[in-house]
Parts: C-alpha cells; sequence; structure tokens
C-alpha cells in the first residue's frame, strides 16, 4: 500500500456514492436515466482533467493509451470493427478506468495500432492523458505519415467536447504526425499521447465549440508550428473546412492573443511531460520529435518567462528542426531572453544598490512617491514636503543619502507615506493556488507560536490533490 | 448536516461546473443541483471521517490568521508538509477550517 495515492480511489467512491445517492432524486424529477449518467461522466471528465489525479497518467504517457467508453450497445459493434482493442501490458491505468466495464459503461483501452481505427459514433475517446472527447460521429482515427488521410465517412459533428473548451491540435498535413492534444483550463496539465503519433480527423466541428476555440486559440505563428485550433484539419477537399482553414492557417501571425494563453500554458506543462517521455523512438522517431519540437516552439514563443517552458527549451536545443522553426526559436529565445532582462533590471533600492548615485535612488524614490501620490491628496503631500524641507534644513545629519535638499524632500514623503500599509496585499494573499479545507479540532496559540490540530482535510497544491484524516502543524506568527 | 466546506476542492469544483452545465442546458433544474450538492456534502464529509486515515504534519511562518464565524482561515508560508511517504513544500498555503470539535455540528460555509 505504500506509495499508492489514496486520493483517486477515494474521489471515485464519493463519485459513486453521491451518484447513486441522487438516483431516486432524478428519479422523482422524472429526469432519464441517461443524464444522470452523463452528469457522472462529464464530472469525471473534470476530476481526471484536472491535476488532482495526474500522476496516474503520468506514467502512462510512454505509451499512448486510448480508453473508450462505450455506452450501453457499443461494446461489441466496437469490437467487431476494431478488432485491434488491445490491453495494454502496462499496468499503468488509473483504477477506476480500467475499472469502467461494467454493462453500463464498458470501456476498453488500446494502443494505436499501425492502422486506421474505425471508432463508431456515440463513443467516448479518452486519451491517456484523461481528455475525454465524445465522439458524435462516426470518425477514423489515423496516423498522419505526412501527408493528409482522405476521410472515408461524412461527418456532422464529429466532436464534442467534453468539459471547458478544448482545443486540439493537429499537425498541418505537409509537415509531420503528431499527436492528439487537448488543452483545457489553465491550470489543468496535459498529457499527450506520445509515441505513435495519432490524428483524429473529422468533419464540422460543432460550431459554438469551434467559435469558442478558434476565439481563443487561433493564431498560430507560423505554420512551421503545424498547430491549429480546433477543427482538425484543413482538408483541401472537404468544403466543410474551408471556413476553418481560413482560421487554421495563418499565414505566419505571430500573434499572442491573450485568450490563449490559457491554451499555452497547459500545452507548456505538457511539452514537459512531453520531453518527459521518450522521444525518439520507433519508425516514427524523427517525424515524432518535430511534433514536441513545434509545439516547444510555439509553447515557447508563448510563455515568454515562464519556467515550465525553459526546461524543454533546454534540453531540447540538440534535436534537430527544421530550417524553418529556426525563426520562431530565435523568437523564442529572444522573447524568454526579454523576459530574463526584466529581472536584472528590478531596481534596488538598498544594499547592494550603494554604489550606484544618489540620482537614481532619488529617481526611484520619485517612482514609489509617484505611486503615492495616487493614494495621498496633493494637499497633504505640499504639506509634507514643507514639513520634511524644514526639518532637514535644521539636521542635516538625517539625510543619510544625499545632501541636496531637494533629493532630501523628495526621500522623505516616501519615509512618511511608508507608514500605509499597502492595500495590495490583503486581496491577493488569500487568493493562491494552494489551498487546504479542512476541520479544526484545536487551534492553539503561546505568544507568536501557532499549534494547529487540524482533522479531515483536502489539500490542493497547485492542483494536486492529497488528503488527511489528521493533520498537525507549528508556525510562528 | 454535513459543512458545505469541502465545495471547494477539486471534486466540489468539477461536480458544481458539470451541474451548472446541465443547468444551462436545462438537463437538470437547479433546485436538482442544489440537493446533489447537499448529497455531495454528505458524501466527501463521511469518505473523509471513515476512508482516510493518514496523518500529515506540517510548518511554516503563519502571516496571517483570521477567525470570524467559527472559521479560521490562516496563511501561511515556506511551508512544508510532511507525510509518511513524502515531502511537500509550498511557499504559500491558505487554510480554511471548519469547527470539527465533535461536539460542534454546523452547516456553514
Amino acid at each position: 500500500m505504500d506509495g499508492v495515492n489514496p486520493v483517486p480511489k477515494l474521489y471515485r467512491s464519493v463519485i459513486e456514492d453521491v451518484i447513486e445517492g441522487v438516483r431516486d432524486l432524478f428519479a422523482e424529477e422524472g429526469i432519464e436515466e441517461q443524464v444522470l449518467k452523463d452528469l457522472k461522466q462529464l464530472w469525471e471528465t473534470k476530476v481526471l482533467q484536472s491535476k488532482a489525479t495526474e500522476d496516474f497518467f503520468r506514467n502512462s504517457v510512454h505509451s499512448p493509451l486510448f480508453t473508450l467508453q462505450l455506452p450501453r450497445g457499443l461494446h461489441q459493434t466496437l469490437q467487431s470493427s476494431t478488432a485491434s482493442l488491445l490491453i495494454p501490458a502496462g499496468k499503468t491505468l488509473p483504477t477506476f478506468i480500467t475499472a469502467e466495464l461494467g454493462t453500463s459503461n464498458s470501456s476498453a483501452n488500446f494502443t494505436y495500432p499501425g492502422y486506421p481505427v474505425h471508432v463508431p459514433a456515440g463513443v467516448t475517446l479518452q486519451t491517456a492523458s484523461g481528455h475525454l472527447y465524445k465522439v458524435n460521429v462516426p470518425i477514423m482515427v489515423t496516423q498522419t505519415s505526412g501527408r493528409a488521410n482522405i476521410l472515408q465517412h461524412p461527418f456532422q459533428q464529429v466532436f464534442q467536447q467534453l468539459g471547458q473548451p478544448s482545443i486540439i491540435q493537429t499537425s498541418i498535413p505537409q509537415l509531420n504526425p503528431y499527436c492528439l492534444e487537448a488543452t483545457t483550463e489553465k491550470s489543468q496539465r496535459m498529457e499527450t499521447v506520445l509515441q505513435q503519433p495519432v490524428v483524429l480527423r473529422s468533419g464540422t466541428v460543432d460550431r459554438k465549440h469551434l467559435e469558442n476555440a478558434t476565439g481563443d486559440t487561433l493564431i498560430h505563428p507560423g505554420n512551421e508550428h503545424k498547430i491549429m485550433s480546433e477543427a482538425l484539419l484543413s482538408h483541401p477537399e472537404n468544403s466543410q473546412y474551408i471556413s476553418l482553414s481560413g482560421v487554421v492557417f495563418p499565414p505566419q501571425v505571430s500573434q499572442m492573443d491573450s485568450d490563449v494563453e490559457p491554451v499555452l500554458s497547459v500545452s507548456a506543462s505538457m511539452t514537459q511531460n512531453l520531453h518527459g517521455g521518450p522521444l525518439s523512438t520507433g519508425p516514427q522517431g524523427a517525424q515524432h520529435q518535430h511534433m514536441p519540437d513545434v509545439q516547444l516552439r510555439v509553447l515557447k514563443n508563448r510563455m515568454c518567462g515562464c519556467d515550465s517552458v525553459k526546461q524543454p527549451r533546454n534540453t531540447e536545443e540538440p534535436s534537430s528542426l527544421p530550417v524553418s522553426e529556426k525563426d520562431s526559436n530565435s523568437q523564442m529565445d529572444l522573447s524568454i531572453h526579454v523576459a530574463d532582462d526584466d529581472i536584472n533590471e528590478i531596481i534596488q533600492i538598498d544594499g547592494t544598490g550603494d554604489t550606484s548615485s544618489s540620482d537614481e535612488i532619488g529617481t526611484t524614490r520619485d517612482v514609489d512617491e509617484n505611486k503615492f501620490l495616487g493614494i495621498t491628496d496633493a494637499g497633504d503631500l505640499k504639506v509634507l514636503e514643507e514639513a520634511s524641507s524644514i526639518s532637514n534644513e535644521d539636521s542635516t545629519a538625517n539625510s543619510s543619502d544625499n545632501e541636496d535638499p531637494q533629493v532630501d524632500l523628495v526621500e522623505e514623503d516616501p519615509l512618511n507615506s511608508g507608514d500605509d500599509v499597502s492595500e495590495q496585499d490583503v486581496p491577493d494573499l488569500f487568493d493562491t493556488d494552494n489551498v487546504i479545507v479542512c476541520q479544526y479540532e484545536k487551534i492553539h496559540r503561546s505568544k507568536n507560536k501557532w499549534k494547529f490540530y487540524l482533522k479531515d482535510g483536502v489539500m490542493c497544491f497547485g492542483g494536486r490533490d492529497y488528503v488527511f484524516a489528521k493533520a498537525i502543524g507549528d508556525a510562528e506568527w | 448536516m454535513a459543512y458545505q466546506l469541502y465545495r471547494n476542492t477539486t471534486l466540489g469544483n468539477s461536480l458544481q461546473e458539470s451541474l451548472d452545465e446541465f443547468i444551462q442546458s436545462q438537463q437538470i433544474t437547479p433546485q436538482l443541483a442544489l440537493q446533489v450538492l447537499l448529497q455531495f456534502d454528505k458524501a466527501i464529509n463521511s469518505a473523509l471521517a471513515q476512508r482516510v486515515r493518514n496523518r500529515v504534519n506540517f510548518r511554516g511562518s503563519l502571516n496571517t490568521y483570521r477567525f470570524c464565524d467559527n472559521v479560521w482561515t490562516f496563511v501561511l508560508n515556506d511551508v512544508e508538509f510532511r507525510e509518511v511517504t513524502e515531502l511537500i513544500k509550498v511557499d504559500k498555503v491558505k487554510i480554511v477550517a471548519c469547527d470539527g470539535k465533535n461536539t460542534g455540528s454546523n452547516t456553514t460555509e
């Protein structure tokens, strides 16, 4: 039992309990059983998509896995049409996915076979990362080999995203295959199926989602990144794509949409995992590397200064890159470099900044003071100035920085206005990613030493969840 | 009645979001959604009380504390959480704690 995270099991059991508990309620309201099932699925999807259970998927990054959650009745169909359904040997799947073999919700896992897989309608595809895609119409899951594969079925609405708006990133046909991926909320990390790139192709994507996604993701810097929003590809022969293609293939637009950030930030995490996975594997090795590189470039472009991006950057450098990507590389490097510069340029007033001229310090104080001007009245400021100027004239010893009376004036005001407690601390202080929700048995304080006796808590650190029955802590205030 | 405290967790938030989507699509009524959440409160409270058995220790520095309506809210900095299996370090954590004494049984957020 050591090392096994109890969280997913616990969550699973809670979900089950709740659904069972409300089953009667739903029945009383005259709501169909299917709605309850959908609710359960949606809830599970969201939980899986969150980082809370990411540990369970981390191991499975190495092998591409699709879990098909089939509605009743389709199980047989799926098996007959895709004899390639394989249960992967790796036992990395979280138990509550593989356990989905009940009559009402059967699922099967399979690694991507070498040939296209036909997925009938109504199937929910779940990637190894836990992202669920509900397929409304039959689709072909194919592996691109550098050229567009012609869809064999007319598709209406293939993709129904479950959960938050997600974007499917795929490679441009003339470029290399990549992997299926969806981005979700910013706070969620994504792991992608790696080793054998798969492209989910579809007809028109559900308009609503498309609009959401295109509004959000849209334009990627350069075709070389081979990323498209939502709909997968622009198959030229399919007129339905045309409207998308305009969106999807913007010529060399390197636009950093603020809306895109959530997508990208997730992708950044994804690339971390991408890097973590074995990138150079199998015959798709060379091609395969392009995808993560490509995505990395995009991510890096967007995630200026983001630490999570920097990691893959350092490690990905040696990998071979197509020439077309170099521009984006330099762009990316520049953007990160700029971020570094910004950090270096933080003005220091104290300590090591002593050797800098007093003028600079005065200037800095001016900047600070300008901020305070917004808070204090101009009239009060004048009074302060007068008072400080008088006091300065009286005791020149007070001015430690400069003998210039004017500079003293400026420096004295922040001295007084510094008494104000910044109002920014309080709202920001309580807004954090790391939260513990629990009950207290006893809170003890002795002078400034606090002791906490807590129980039944759920902790969320950077998205990852932990639980405890008891927690004992010490802190000094 | 169980604390509604745990609604602001991954599990609780995802449930609320899912319910909201269903309300939007008018598959369920808001009243029913509320009932589901109440059921969730019961389930999570009992699950935590009965199915979780581990202990955690932590140490850090207290930045702020607040006690209002019998709810403690702390913000700690540079905290280390120690479990038998692992060590977790965070630079800032917020703790929201409702009264968990056995004699207390309230329904507060």
